[in-house]
Parts: structure tokens; sequence; C-alpha cells
């Protein structure tokens, strides 16, 4: 029998199940396409995360260790894929006498590795001018020193007598923060500046110069170890390699136990990405989960339009003696079809999307356990779908409630209790202690940046969305029900003189009518939530590129070996739209040593995006117009502001070094106002001056940077540009989208692309569907009242006045309150993640074409909806009426 | 003479079953209808009443012959002042309550100012005022037919035609309430075609016509009316 009812309703009612079906397949691919997706980014996150640790261990012998010892323990503690001894040595400092001047640093550090080293670990060493293999100076302490390779430098030991070295390089240490931590300190200690002078020894040449240091002064040198892990063995999701790294760390610090400290730099780095991971599992889900939701509520609507017809299927199984236990089993095995088809065609789909579209990382495992509860959740829906109406069909209709199409609206318990109004509350005020707090990004013991989460931020948009539902089910509802001037309003320029009577129809029909207005409200605010929250990310992202790069091509320089000089040829470049030329140099501020930018307000604009809330104090604008108003104006950094109690127009005098005599000089600048973010500036604290004055006070004109817009794609400028500096290899070019993929550190730098893509063609479907489909099963399942009316009399466009304003109805709504919830939503999003922005967004990007594809998809699927109920009702009435 | 309201001339239907046998169910039917004459149409389930009168509604075209409304006008302007149906099944609008449903012909025509006031007068005139704020879900099948009918009546059309008005009426209940209908239709000069198989409704009517195996059998003076 079984295969009997089920091959009847296939031949019989396939629409029913083909729409059943397709829900689940819809829901189940959405569900399906997400886990592929979190299970893919999770991995690529580790991949880029363990990729940008520069150094993976330090391990520091303490004093008086057998470095033999450690390094023993090392091999044995995890698979080391490179090990190299470093050897760190304190000095009074430096020392060089340049163009008849002498120049005298402060202390500083005198390091050494071996020649293998820069190889092991590129991202420590970065070669300015020069060769590697010899003494090597830091290029700020060459610019303090003003040495260049084949200068001598003077090192002034602690209780010893000075040795000279001959530099043969210049070099650029970008990791100084790992590089020189203090290894061992407490996690919640405060993170150590790097040192100002650095210089670079072979091995050999450290030992001559530092052994006898050592033997006097043991507390003036130190050794480590620096190693990299063999990333190969690693997990592939973060919280597993974090668990694998962590433990190998914990085993080695108990094989070094007093004999060496450990700084577990990539455990550091998986921690915080774990925590990222999770974060945006979370940000993903919670962009999907509002649409596999909707999916589902879908199909449970198309399930039920054929409720009526189903309680008379029930009936004549009754009739002819089925127990109501063989009901349910029948309606087991429809919803268990419905469910297999369903989860087949969505698995099948996830899956060729996943193959074309999304990052292939992870392992087919987590693939496969996501596939299954995919699945699940699959056959939960089409169990939902199809056996509870039988059921209550079964439990509690009486002949007179199985007629009842209508039913009296009768105010819910939720509207009752005001869930809704206490949930929007609650939200409120949990997005307003979240907001209010916002997230930081903290610099963790090891130098890594790491991103501070609170997943109970997500809760307020969770009780957002559900508040808001059934807000706007009491709104919508309320409206109808009332039959009162707003919805006459509405109805009167469609019905004319029928108005009243229309309105008091849907008024009779408030809780179907705003069923079908709040699904399409709810799909256009995913829609729109997920295009706006997904637009203003990658604007972001690209924000943050531009900002780190400065512009979409820099040419970065350095004081020997400053970029300037080619202003005029990279401007006249075809794929250069734009140059401009930007000093970078280092001022004292006190006993502080911070990078100091100088511009020209009136032209930094051109090459360099300039968002508002780079400046606390106004906008950009008006910003770079008070410093071009000042010549001697200077930006600073909040930190600065703080610690050196400045007011604005407070005189501050800041030491640089004059190109004339080599010596640093004060020189006067009014503070004008502060710079939270400035294009390549540090995020710590930095100065940003105009060049001119710079340049006049310092006697250097020269221009350490050129930022550069592109006229076309960056990275198509960026080779053009490179292949013009081909001779000067002490300037280095980048483009804003290299950059994209280095920042790799945060969630901006997860390509949401793909993501982006299936979501938007899945609330694309589902908004067309919500309007379109749910309108046109309603005016199906009220065919015969339709009919009923063309009987006493209705003219085709009287009963076209009836299709229309409920037509009219759901576009209005399902657009104007979408659209409100939508931007809320996307707006809490992103006002939530504020702190992962780097710099903050100002306000949500816009996808106008999407937004208005998406509008035009719900018109446009009403509009068919309302012509084919008029087509079918005009060819259909007549056999309709001789049924009544 | 003054015209017909509904002239029928030689007409046959026929319907065309799924397995292409033909079934017919009116054969060579002719007759008129006057104004205010008030006529019952009696015979057995499937006799071809309710496609006499759907025929004479509009609602459905003749397989041969012709019909038409001399008096009434043509057949797209017939509904809803100047005819209305009562039909044999529940057939009030589900979404508006009783006293909206009987005013709504009234609407439909344009006559929105009188339309509630009339509708509650009918409701009032035919015992079922109770009723008015009643969505017909909540009606009982006699209760939705006699609103039916009180729908029909209150826009006081020239002809109505009502299959099966009283049907699941007692007796009693429907000869007193068939008795105010007429009444009603009496007094605004409304002609009455009432298809039945009931007796006692017959017996209240000026004109009886049986309808048999699609033959319509009339009384000797129509007969002659028609020649």
């Amino acid at each position: 029998m079984m295969y009997q009812w089920i091959s009847g309703l296939v031949r019989h009612r396939f629409a029913r199940l083909a729409g059943t079906a397709l829900g689940v397949g819809l829901t189940v691919a959405l569900l399906a396409t997400l886990g592929f997706f979190l299970v893919g980014s999770s991995a690529t996150m580790t991949a880029r995360a363990v990729s940008g640790v520069p150094i993976d261990w330090q391990v520091e012998a303490v004093p008086g260790a057998d470095p033999a010892t450690v390094q023993d323990a090392i091999t044995k503690a995890a698979a080391v894929a490179a090990l190299d001894p470093v050897f760190f040595g304190k000095t009074d400092g430096f020392q060089a006498s340049t163009g008849g001047t002498v120049q005298t640093t402060g202390p500083g550090k005198v390091i050494a590795f071996g020649p293998d080293y820069p190889g092991h670990f590129p991202k420590e060493v970065r070669l300015l001018s020069g060769k590697l293999d010899g003494a090597l100076v830091a290029q700020q302490t060459a610019a303090n020193l003003r040495v260049a390779p084949g200068d001598m430098v003077t090192i002034n030991r602690l209780g010893l007598g000075p040795v000279q070295v001959s530099i043969t390089g210049v070099v650029d240490l970008p990791d100084a923060d790992s590089l020189f931590q203090a290894v061992g300190l407490p996690p919640q200690a405060a993170p150590q500046a790097p040192p100002d002078n650095v210089l670079i020894l072979p091995l050999a040449e450290w030992h001559r110069i530092f052994d006898p240091q050592q033997t006097m002064r043991p507390d003036s040198t130190r050794q480590q170890f620096h190693v990299r892990l063999d990333h190969s063995s690693l997990a592939v999701q973060p919280g597993d390699a974090f668990t694998q790294v962590t433990r190998a760390a914990r085993n080695l610090e108990a094989r070094v136990a007093g004999q060496a400290l450990v700084a577990d730099n990539l455990g550091a780095r998986l921690d915080a990405v774990r925590g990222d991971a999770i974060y945006a599992s979370l940000l993903f889900l919670f962009l999907g989960l509002p649409g596999a939701a909707l999916g589902a509520g879908l199909t449970v609507a198309v399930s039920a339009s054929g409720a009526d017809r189903r309680r008379a299927e029930q009936a004549l199984l009754r009739i002819r003696g089925a127990s109501s236990h063989r009901i349910l089993l029948l309606s087991g095995a429809e919803a268990m079809t419905v469910g297999l088809v369903g989860c087949s065609i969505g698995l099948v789909g996830a899956a060729g999307f996943a193959a074309v579209a999304l990052p292939l990382a992870g392992s087919i495992a987590q693939a496969l356990l996501v596939a299954l509860m995919a699945a699940c959740a699959g056959l939960l829906l089409a169990a939902a779908s199809v056996i509870l109406p039988a059921w209550d069909a079964l439990r509690a209709r009486n002949v007179s409630s199985t007629r009842r199409t209508v039913g009296r609206a009768t105010k819910p318990l939720w509207q009752r209790l005001w869930l809704d109004v206490v949930l929007l509350a609650l939200a409120g005020l949990l997005f307003w202690q979240t907001a209010s707090t916002g997230y930081q990004i903290v610099l963790a013991p090891e130098g890594v940046p790491a991103t501070s989460t609170d997943t109970k931020a997500f809760l307020a948009p969770a009780l957002f969305w559900i508040g808001a539902t059934l807000f706007v089910i009491r709104i919508v509802s309320g409206l109808i029900l009332a039959n009162g001037s707003v919805l006459q309003l509405i109805l009167r320029p469609l019905a004319h003189r029928l108005a009243p009577v229309i309105g008091a129809s849907l008024s009779h029909q408030s809780r179907r009518i705003a069923l079908g207005i709040v699904m399409t409200a709810l799909a256009v605010a995913f829609g729109l939530s997920t295009a706006l929250f997904n637009t203003t990310y990658k604007a972001q992202a690209q924000v943050d590129a531009q900002l780190t790069n400065g512009a979409d091509v820099t040419a970065f320089g350095t004081a020997t070996n400053p970029a300037g000089p080619w202003l005029a040829k990279l401007a006249a470049l075809p794929k250069v739209a734009a140059a401009e030329p930007m000093i970078h140099r280092f001022a004292y501020v006190g006993a502080d040593l911070q990078d100091i930018y100088g511009i020209d307000p009136a032209r930094i604009g051109q090459v360099a995006t300039l968002s508002d809330a780079f400046f606390p104090g106004g906008s950009a604008a008006e910003v770079l117009a008070r410093l071009a108003a000042t010549p001697d104006g200077v930006l600073v950094s909040e930190e600065t502001v703080t610690d050196f109690q400045l007011a604005q127009g407070d005189m501050i005098n800041l030491r640089l070094m004059d190109a004339r005599d080599h010596q640093n000089h004060a020189i006067p600048f009014h503070f004008i106002g502060i710079a939270r973010e400035f294009p390549t500036a540090p995020k710590d604290s930095f100065l940003v001056a105009n060049s001119a004055y710079l340049a006049r006070m310092t006697g250097n004109p020269v221009a350490e940077d050129i930022l550069m817009r592109s006229a076309g794609e960056a990275a198509l400028a960026a080779d053009t540009v490179r292949k013009a500096l081909a001779t000067d290899p002490g300037v280095q070019v980048t483009d804003v989208g290299s950059v994209t993929h280095i920042i790799g550190s945060s969630l901006t730098a997860v390509n949401m692309t793909s993501l982006t893509r299936i979501e938007l063609a899945f609330a694309s479907v589902m908004a067309a569907a919500s309007a379109g489909l749910m309108l046109a099963l309603g005016f199906d399942d009220r065919k015969r009242g339709f009919a009923i009316l063309a009987a006493i009399g209705a003219k085709p466009r009287q009963l076209g006045a009836f299709l229309w304003a409920e037509g009219t109805l759901v576009i209005m709504g399902g657009g104007i309150f979408g659209i409100a919830l939508g931007s809320i939503i996307a707006w809490m999003m992103v006002k939530l993640l504020t702190g992962v922005f780097d710099p903050p967004p100002e306000g949500l990007a816009v996808p106008w074409i999407y937004v208005l594809t998406l509008l035009a998809l719900v018109a446009g699927s009403t509009l068919g909806a309302v012509l084919t109920a008029g087509k079918k009702q005009r060819e259909e009435a007549v056999s309709l009426m001789r049924d009544i | 003479m003054t015209d017909a309201l509904v002239r029928v001339k030689s007409l046959s239907k026929q319907y065309m079953m799924p397995d292409g046998e033909i079934v017919p169910v009116l054969s060579d039917v002719t007759l008129f209808i006057e104004p205010g004459q008030h006529i019952v149409l009696i015979g057995p389930s499937g006799s071809g009443k309710s496609t006499l009168l759907h025929i004479m509604a509009g609602l459905v075209s003749p397989s041969k012959g012709s019909v038409d409304w001399p008096a009434l006008g043509p057949s797209d302007g017939l509904m809803p002042t100047r005819l209305q149906v009562v039909f044999q099944m529940a057939s009030l609008f589900p979404p508006l309550n009783v006293l909206e449903n009987v005013a709504l012909p009234m609407v439909l025509a344009g006559h929105q100012a009188q339309a509630e006031v009339r509708a509650l007068a009918m409701l009032q005139r035919l015992g079922l005022v109770d009723l008015a704020p009643k969505l017909p879900e909540e009606l009982s099948g006699g209760q939705a037919q006699r609103v039916a009918v009180a729908r029909a009546l209150a826009i006081t059309p020239a002809l109505i035609l009502a299959d099966e008005p009283t049907g699941q009426l007692d007796s009693t209940t429907a000869g007193a309430f068939l008795d105010e209908v007429i009444a009603v239709a009496g007094e605004s000069d409304t002609a009455l075609v009432i298809a039945t198989h009931d007796a006692t409704i017959a017996a209240r009517m000026q004109t009886v016509w049986t309808v048999s195996r699609g033959n319509l059998q009339f009384q000797p003076e129509m007969m002659g009316g028609l020649t």
C-alpha cells in the first residue's frame, strides 16, 4: 500500500511533492554550502596564519644552561623544519664618524645569527642596500649614525673598550617586535618596544666581540634558538592546530625546565586565529542561518498550501477503514520520499557549488559530517512539513473545524505577553552594552596581534531577528485587522470604491496575509542584510588594505635610499593615474621615537583614501584643510595627546635629524589635531606634518615614499612601477591586492566572495518565492472564493482589485519592513564588528544594483502571481462556479 | 406582451466525459420567463435542472439553440443588478461576514451608500439579523443558504435563479422561509425560478415546470404562449 500511495501522490499530487522537495533541497543546499565554506575557510585561516608567523618558537637559554641540551630537547619535542641559534648582546651605544662629524646613539643591541638564518626566517631581515654577509645595520640606526655600506661603526661595549666593525649592508627588521620580545613574560605583561639601535654581526665576529663581555657581564648577553616547525604535520583546523602546537610547546617547556624559556609565537597566533575562526563561524552562520530558517518556513508553507486537500484525502482513507496509525505511516512515507529527494538535490547542488567556487581545504571527514548534518536537518524539515500537519489534522479536527479556512483573529500568547517588545528591548540593551565596549585589537605578549571577541555579542542580532519578526507580524496583522485609515490609504488608489469591502475581506484574513508579507519582508531583510554586510565588509577590507599599503601602489624607500627622486618617472607611467611623494622619517617626541610623515594636505587625497574615521576631531577634509592652513601644524596620535597632556594649539618641539649637520635638532610644531590612522602609518604612535615645512626645517626635501593611484588594476600598475624601478632594488613596491592577502590575520582577510554569491542567489530565490509563490498558493487555495465573487457579478476589473490589493500589500509591506529590518541587522553586524575593521567603516556600503534587483524580483514575482491568478480565474471561473 | 426576461429557443446541452463519451443533459428546450413570474423547476436529481439554471444565468453556453435576455440586456451585464443566482452549494464569500456578504452585490454594482442599510433590512426581514456579524464558516449549511437567498433579494434584481435554496432546511422552516422570499420578491416584482425536487415548495409557486431526462414539460397555457 505504501508504494501505491507514494506512486499515486507522484502521479496526482506532483506539484505539492515537488514544491516541498525543492524547499527541502534549497534549505539543505544552503546549510551544506555554509558548512563547506566554514570548514574550508577555517583551514585557509590556519594556513594563512601559520605562513604569517616569522618565528614559530623562540627558545631562550637561561645563563649557564647547556645550549646543546636545549637544542636536543627542541628537536625531540616537535617536528622541526629549521632551527638556528641567535645571540643578543647589549651595548652602551654606537658611534660613527662620517662627513667630518661624529654621530652617537643611545644604548642598543647587537645580534648575531648564522648564514642560513635569512633563508630559514625570511621575514626577519630585509636587505635594503649592500650585502648580507658581514656586519649589518638597521635602517633607523644607519640613519641616526649616517652610515652606509663600507663605513665603520664603533660598538661601545658594557664594561669593556669599544670595538669597530665595517658595515656591509643596511637592513630593515620588519618583525622587530617579535624578534626582540622578552621571552618568558607572563601573558598579561605589557609588550616591550624593540630597541632603537640595532647592529647584526656574523656569528664569529659577535663571539669575538661579546664573549669577553659575557664573561664580565653575563646578564648582558643571551642566546635564543629560533625554530620553524614542520607545518605539513599541522592539523587543518585552527583549534586542532593550536592544541597540537601548544602541547608540543608544553612538552618542550617540561624538557628544558630551568634551562630555557619558550615563546610560542605560533601557538599565540593560532590561539588568536582559533578565536577568529569561531567568530567567523558565528558570523557566517549568522548571515546564513536566517536564510535557512526562511527556507524551512517556506517549505512548510508550500506543504501547508495543500492542507484542505490533505484533510480530504485523510477523510477518504478513514472512511475506507485506515487507522490513524496507518495514516501517519503513509504521511511518514511521503515525508521520507520528499526528504530523500530534497536532501539529494540539496547535497548535490552544494557539493557542485563547493567544487566550483569554494576554497578546497579541510578534511573529507569534516565535509562528510557537514553533509550528514545538513541531510538530517533536511529530513527533519520534511517530517515537520508533512507529518505534523497530518498528525494535527488527525488529532483535533471535527467536521466544523475542518471547514474553517479563515478563522477569527485571536491574539496569540506571545502578543498578549508582549514578547516581541521584550525581545527587542533585550536586543537593544545587549547591543548597547556590546557596541559601547567594542572590540580592541590587543598585542599578545609574544608580539602577535590577536582579535579579542565576545560571542555573546551575537545574541543582540539574534534576539533582534526574532523580536523584529514578531513585531512586524504584530504591526502588519494589526494594521490589516483594523482595516483603518492606513490600510484604506493603500487600497483606495487600487480599489477605489471597493476599498472598504476589500479591506474588510483582508481584515478577516489578517493572519494569512500578514504571514505572506512577513515571509517576504524576512526574505528581503535576509538578502539585504547579507548584501549590505558583505559589501561593507568587502569595502572595508579594501580600505584596510589601502591603509596598510597607503595607496593602490606604493614605492617604499628609506632615508638612505629614498623613492622621491623617481617621482617624475613614476608619475609619467601610463598605468599610474596620480603619484604623490610622502616624507617618512623619525622624530623624537621627548624620549619616544615616532614615525613622522610629511604630506601635501591639498594633494594627498588624489592618491590615498582618507576616511573621516581617521580623524576624531572632524572630517578628513576639515582636518587636512586645517593642516594646510597651518604650515607648522602637526597631527599626533591619541596616545601621544594623552601621554603629553596636549591641547589643541600647543606648541611642541620634535627632534629631527637635520640633513645639513646630521644632528638631531628641536623643531617647533603646533599641535592642530589627532590622527588615529594614516596611510602606511603604524597602529600606535605617529605624526603627520606638512612636507614643505618638514623639508625646509630638516634641509632635506627628498621624500622617502611615493604613493600612487593606479589607472585600472593596481597589480598591473605595480608591475609597471617595479619595472621602472628595476635598477633600484632598495625601493620596494607593493600594491593593495598583495597587501590584502598579507593582512591574513584578521577576519577581513577571509574571502567571502563565494559565500556571498550563494547567499545572495539564495536570498533572491527566497524573496521571489516568498512573495510570488506564497501569493500564488494563497490565490489557488482561495480560487473558490474568487469564483463566488464572479458568480454574484464581480467584473474582471473588480476581481483584479482583490488580487492586486494583496499583491500591493505584499510588495509594500515586504519591501518596507524588509528594507528596514535588513538595514538594521546589517548596521548591527557592522557596528558589532567595528573592532575587526581597521579603520571602522563610516557607514553601510549599499550594493544598489543587488538591492534594486532583489526588490524587482519581489515585485516581478508578485506581478506574475497576480496576473496568473487573474488569467486562471477568467479561464476557470465558469467550471468553478458550476461546482459552487 | 412585455419583453421576456429570459428567452430560450430549441436549446440542447451535452457534456463530453473524460473518456470521450457524450452525455446529453438537456434536449430541445424552449421557454420564456416573464417579469414577476414565480416558477418552480421540479425534477429528480440529475435531470438537468441545475444545468438549465446555469444556462439561463449565462454561466454556461448551450451546445445547440439559443438563450438571450430581451428585457435584461447582454449577458455580460446581467449580474449583479438584473439577475442573481443562488447556488446549491455554499456560495458565500468566506472572508466577509454575513452582513458584508449580503451587501456585496450592491457594492459591486456601485451602490455603496445604501448597501449596508439594505442588507441589514433584508436580513431583518428574513429573520437572519442575528447572523450579521458571523463569518460564513461559522454558519450551518441551512443558514448559509438562507443568507445566500437574502443576498440575491437585497439588490432587488429582475430575476433570481435559485438552485435548491432550501435543500438543507427542514420542511417547516423551508416553507416559512420560502413564503417570506416569495413575498419579498413579489413586492419588488422580481421573477423567481427555483429548482427543487421538494413537492411542498412546488405547491407554493405559480408555475410548475418539470424537467425529466433533459426534457422540459410545460403547463398548457405556457405552451400556448410559446407558439
